[in-house]
């Protein structure tokens, strides 16, 4: 009869009216990103890292710059490690061109920002301010 | 005397529901369509080109962007036209994943259509639903390759990384849900008159003009012509898996629904099958860190889910692929809104540019 | 003669004013602005509180939550929203029939507006308590299709055309239908009065006797009123916003005003003339079982609203002429028969 699938919609929308809501808090309440999340800012472990620079070499949006420097003993140094989100696409070939798995997410996705500076971070920064943290 | 003319109404690109940045010029007599003629290269950014001067590693991550809803397809449709190319071997367990990943998201671009198709319907509500079902799907991706939308997870040779347990044991959950998913959209959308009074008779494209425009994937099936690259080139694992084509009939807009529809039916099926028979084993062939395909070129189709996507690799042996081409199925279907439109109604065209389903990222390219 | 809490209020009042003034013209003047004051501030509120109403049940409906934030439970957003339009920038488009354009909103909030005066929302509680209370109220109703017109036509879009053009189409088609439904309740009442209506319907409720006209007005009062599914005049996966889409800021807020009032109206309406008015059991005063009707209606008109696909303009046309038209002539040639049989019995 016609109307019956009117009333079948009905009864849809009926039975999600009070039913369980899929919503999520956001700010108060976040979902856990997972094992393999990419994104956010990438973390040097900047002790392992060999400043051999496979990882800007990967990258096909050439996101990354760096500077390195080499120093009298010839051993190479990250001088500055700096990433362009903006240019990111986040598509991980840096971090699986690391040789000594120096790298990785930190996977924190809020990553706007109200100027276009901000969204050039430097790793090696990062890594000696999580350092003096941490001590 | 009164005097009436027909005029142009430029429909986009910034329009509720023309699915990104398509502009349609629709020429009205009133509300009656006299032509509708497709705009496109707002959303242009030069993938093909871009390719060129990448290596073939790194050109997959712009597969993502082409098809944007269906990124693993595209992930896949390039890598196994570099495999061609480069004459590798992939892993059997990495060619089930690539199966489980690609139809799953068939499965998540369907919800796109039907999310966009009922809200340009007029109803926002089955909007929601179906991206509520899509964002498990969403979530599945997550878990296996960290990203929801552009997964880049299908690789040269393999696949990034094995399956875990975790997206096993949900991919399984997931197919589990689909038939009481299945039967809500029967219940609100499927079964309502005022839909099927929308969609029913509606601009219907018969099998000659379907062939004559070259379309495929759902649109082409749903005006009854059986061709799917999945069963005529049974590339990959598909060989291995026992799945229907459902074809539809006359070629109306409710027939592109009905065949969508089904086809997420025939989608879980085959992910049934392969998390059945998944078998253990390395995900990722041997594959030089730099690449160098020998002189020559490839091509390569698969069954998007918007249709026979194809990459065209000619390489001149050096890391980087000398010309690409990408045959985008959105882009050919697209042809046929003209003759959709000619003689309906407004509110069909707009049934019509969601039943054809193009997605601008594959349109432009 | 008449009880309740609303009209004895309104008796001592008129008599404080009475013994304050006492030249009854200047107490009438005095108590009928009074009055419209209440019904313009109901109208403005019933706008707010439909707004929060309709995101709230849309969300719930389409399994979120709606509006959280603004106040305890998001309850101040449509504040916070009237606010926000404001303070918006008006932006006038170029090429517009200047007068047109800036009357069309304005003048919509007017029909909306009067009518309230026709609602009897407790025993006596009635504004205007005219003799032909039906057939105005359809009429004034049936004007909203010229601001609407106006505003379409005034636009200078094509968007905008095609919206108000479908306004009279619709309004056209649907109010033919909507009036042959209510003549059953004319006939059954033999009044036009609103107040003998609600009377008529002290014992049983005319949603008893006039299923038929009953189906037919919820359908027609969604067109009237431009609710989904039948919202073609907006449609925004069509036509953008119809009339609407060139307006902004407090311009586009009188629509909005309009809408949600008009779609009050209908609720009220539906009460009224099929759910019994203020009628109910005595342990609620009458205003009480008014609101909470009311406000049912209301919410059936939203769940239906968010739940179906929107109609394609031939289709709804076809609806509106070829069945709901033979339906509507069907009950009043039915009712005709019962009361003949109920009279010889």
């Amino acid at each position: 009869m016609w109307g019956k699938g009117l009333v079948a919609g009905l009864k849809v929308t009926w039975g999600h009216w009070f039913g369980k809501k899929e919503t999520v808090y956001y700010p108060e309440e976040k979902l856990p990103m997972t094992e393999r999340f990419r994104g956010g800012h990438l973390v040097l472990d900047d002790k392992k890292c060999i400043a051999c620079k496979l990882c800007a070499m990967g990258c096909p949006n050439a996101a990354l710059d760096l500077t390195v420097s080499v120093d009298e003993e010839k051993k190479r140094h990250m001088d500055s490690y700096k990433h362009n989100i903006g240019r990111c696409m986040y598509c991980d070939l840096c971090i699986e061109a690391c040789p000594v798995k120096a790298l990785s997410w930190d996977k924190n996705y809020e990553g706007a920002s109200y100027f276009k500076e901000d969204m050039t971070y430097d790793a090696v920064v990062e890594a000696k301010n999580r350092r003096g943290n941490d001590e | 005397m009164a005097q009436t003319e027909k005029f142009v109404l430029n429909m986009g690109p910034q329009h509720p529901s023309t699915h990104g940045v398509l502009q349609v010029q629709v020429e009205l007599d009133g509300e009656n369509i006299v032509g509708a003629k497709p705009v496109m290269g707002y959303l242009h950014r030069g993938i093909e080109k871009l390719m060129e001067s990448r290596t073939y590693a790194q050109c997959v991550p712009y597969t993502d962007r082409l098809d944007y809803v269906s990124a693993m397809n595209n992930n896949l449709g390039f890598c196994m036209a570099v495999e061609k190319l480069a004459a590798i071997e992939v892993p059997e367990r990495a060619e089930y994943i690539r199966v489980i990943c690609a139809e799953l998201n068939r499965i998540a671009s369907h919800h796109v259509f039907i999310g966009s198709l009922t809200n340009d319907l007029g109803s926002a509500t089955g909007m929601i639903y179906a991206f509520r079902d899509r964002e498990k799907i969403l979530d599945l991706f997550n878990i296996i390759c960290g990203a929801r939308m552009t997964a880049h997870y299908i690789r040269i040779g393999g696949v990034a990384a094995d399956a875990q347990e975790e997206f096993l044991r949900d991919t399984q959950a997931f197919v589990d849900y689909v038939p009481a998913m299945l039967d809500e959209y029967d219940r609100i959308f499927t079964g309502n008159e005022i839909f099927q009074a929308r969609m029913k008779g509606t601009s219907i494209i018969t099998k000659e003009t379907a062939l004559k425009y070259s379309m495929s994937g759902p649109n082409i099936r749903a005006s009854g012509v059986d061709y799917d690259i999945r069963k005529i080139d049974k590339y990959g694992a598909y060989g291995k898996f026992d799945f229907n084509i459902p074809l539809g009939e006359q070629g109306d807009n409710w027939d592109r629904y009905i065949v969508r529809l089904k086809e997420i039916q025939e989608s879980a099926n085959i992910i049934q099958q392969a998390l059945d028979n998944m078998p253990e084993g390395p995900v990722m062939a041997k594959v030089p860190k730099v690449l160098k395909p020998p002189k020559g070129d490839a091509y390569h189709r698969v069954e998007n889910t918007r249709g026979e996507l194809g990459f065209y690799i000619v390489s001149d042996g050096s890391t980087k692929p000398y010309r690409v081409h990408i045959r985008r199925p959105s882009f050919v279907n697209l042809q046929a809104l003209d003759s959709m439109c000619q003689g309906m109604l407004l509110a069909d065209a707009v049934t019509a540019f969601a039943t054809i389903d193009p997605l601008m990222g594959e349109v432009d390219c | 003669m008449h009880s309740g809490i609303l009209y004895s209020t309104a008796q001592a009042l008129r008599e404080i004013l009475m013994s304050f003034v006492g030249i009854p013209i200047i107490v009438d003047i005095i108590m009928t602005v009074i009055c419209a004051t209440i019904l313009l501030l109901i109208m403005a509120t019933s706008a707010l509180v439909f707004t929060l109403g309709e995101r709230k049940i849309c969300a719930f409906i389409q399994v979120r939550i709606g509006p959280n934030r603004v106040g305890p439970g998001g309850l101040l957003q449509s504040v916070a929203d009237m606010i926000k339009l404001m303070d918006k920038e008006d932006i006038v488009p170029r090429g517009i029939d200047k007068w047109l354009w800036v009357l069309s909103p304005i003048l919509l909030l007017v029909p909306s507006a009067l009518i309230y005066a026709f609602f009897p929302f407790d025993d006596g509680v009635i504004l205007a308590d005219v003799n032909v209370g039906l057939f105005l109220l359809i009429a004034i109703t049936s004007q909203t299709i010229l601001p609407f017109l106006m505003g379409g036509y005034a636009s200078n879009s094509k968007y905008s055309l095609i919206g108000g053009m479908r306004t009279v189409a619709q309004m056209l088609g649907y109010e033919v239908p909507m009036v042959f439904a209510l003549m059953g309740i004319v006939m059954l009442t033999g009044s036009l009065k609103m107040s003998a209506i609600v009377e008529a319907q002290s014992n049983v409720w005319f949603i008893v006797l006039q299923p038929l006209a009953f189906f037919i007005y919820i359908v027609t009062a969604l067109v009237e009123s431009n609710r989904p599914p039948f919202n073609l005049v907006e449609g925004e996966s069509e036509i953008i916003a119809g009339p609407f889409t060139e307006y902004t800021g407090m311009r586009w807020a009188l629509f909005f005003l309009a809408e949600f009032s008009n779609l009050m109206c209908i609720g009220i309406l539906t009460t009224t003339l099929f759910l019994g008015g203020w009628h109910g059991p005595d342990f609620l005063p009458g205003f009480a079982w008014f609101w909470i009707k009311t406000f049912i209606c209301v919410l059936f008109y939203q769940w239906v609203g968010w739940t179906f696909p929107r109609l394609r303009i031939d289709t709804m046309l076809s609806f509106g002429w070829k069945v709901l038209l033979p339906i509507a002539l069907v009950n009043v040639l039915l009712t005709g028969v019962g009361i003949y049989i109920y009279n010889i019995m």
